[in-house]
């Protein structure tokens, strides 16, 4: 039978004393994180972009891929469209609209659409601004709604239309090699 | 009688000091989280289009009819279900590119039949895009981007649903 003992040092009057060697704590040697969390900061500082049109890949929508990069015509003002398979969101603060099929087949849907957009254009244009519709749609979204929003758009004012994709370098992914 | 340092004192002189790394640490630990969260890991690009306007009836004389025949050929791209079908204005023959099978679109053969139509039409800058409703916004964001790629700077997006060839 394995009886656990304890050996107790009561050299000292009876009183518990201290081991010597326990006493001293030991430093952690934290010097290699540092190397690695300063080579961290530098590659992310040199990373970094403060471009907010660079952030604002919408969430759990799937952009298609180009090659090609324009950029908003001078002293122009996007406004944002976000068309999801389930919803619309409009603005940089995505208020909801409604269902792609509400748009279609709603008109009160699309009369309040309509006066959102025309009061955005009629807001920028009064700030010497042109307005530009920015739309981020799914790559699995059918063209009809998207002909719908562009039509739909023109009659709000909004002359200069531009569709988001996420960049690539690699031309061969857009041809399908 | 003066006593000698003691050894601890002595040890400890010689030793080089370890710098106090704590807070380094702290800042590093508040500063790397910030920039993973503001960092840019997916780079946006933004496709320009341009709308159909409506054509500057009118006009006439030899200066006009001099000047139209200087004119770039208008050139359409559908994007229609089952293939590409491109076609230059005053060309009877419609450029068809089949797909290479359901649901895969031949963007190769798309972007080579655009790079020739480009020398040939070399004054044209401009591609006209007219999209089935039911391809994807996928499929023509690739198009845009291979007539763009091509020196085609500018698309204009056909909104009306009138088919542009000629019934069998």
């Amino acid at each position: 039978m394995n009886v656990l003992s304890v050996k107790v040092n009561r050299a000292g009057g009876g009183r518990f004393q201290s081991r010597n060697r326990g006493n001293k704590t030991k430093d952690l040697n934290i010097t290699s994180l540092i190397d690695i969390l300063t080579i961290l900061l530098v590659f992310m500082i040199k990373n970094i972009s403060m471009d907010a049109a660079q952030k604002n890949a919408p969430e759990g929508m799937i952009l298609p891929t180009t090659v090609t990069i324009n950029e908003l015509i001078e002293s122009g003002k996007a406004v944002f469209l976000k068309i999801y398979p389930d919803k619309i969101l409009y603005g940089a603060e995505s208020i909801e609209v409604g269902s792609l099929q509400d748009f279609l087949n709603k008109p009160e849907i699309r009369n309040s659409l309509l006066r959102l957009l025309q009061m955005e254009a009629r807001s920028i244009i009064s700030t010497n601004n042109k307005p530009c519709l920015l739309i981020q749609a799914d790559k699995e979204l059918p063209c009809r709604y998207i002909t719908e929003f562009i039509k739909f758009s023109a009659q709000a004012s909004f002359a200069n239309i531009y569709f988001s994709a996420i960049h690539t370098d690699n031309r061969d992914e857009i041809l399908g090699l | 009688m003066a006593y000698g340092p003691s050894k601890n004192r002595s040890r400890s002189q010689n030793e080089p000091r370890e710098p106090n790394l704590i807070p380094i640490m702290n800042l590093f630990i508040v500063i790397i989280p910030m920039l993973m969260t503001i960092m840019v890991t997916v780079h946006l690009a933004m496709i320009e289009i341009t709308l159909p306007t409506e054509a500057a009836g009118g006009g006439g004389g030899d200066e006009a009819t001099e000047e139209l025949e200087e004119l770039p050929k208008i050139i359409t791209l559908a994007l229609l279900p089952d293939r590409f079908e491109l076609m230059v204005e005053g060309i009877e023959e419609i450029i068809t590119i089949p797909q290479l099978s359901v649901g895969t679109y031949d963007y190769f053969t798309l972007d080579q039949n655009i790079a020739r139509l480009k020398e040939n039409n070399e004054n044209q800058g401009t591609i006209d895009l007219l999209p089935d409703p039911t391809v994807k916004f996928d499929t023509l964001l690739r198009s845009i981007d291979i007539c763009k790629s091509n020196n085609f700077p500018n698309i204009k997006y056909l909104t009306s649903s009138t088919k542009y060839y000629k019934a069998k």
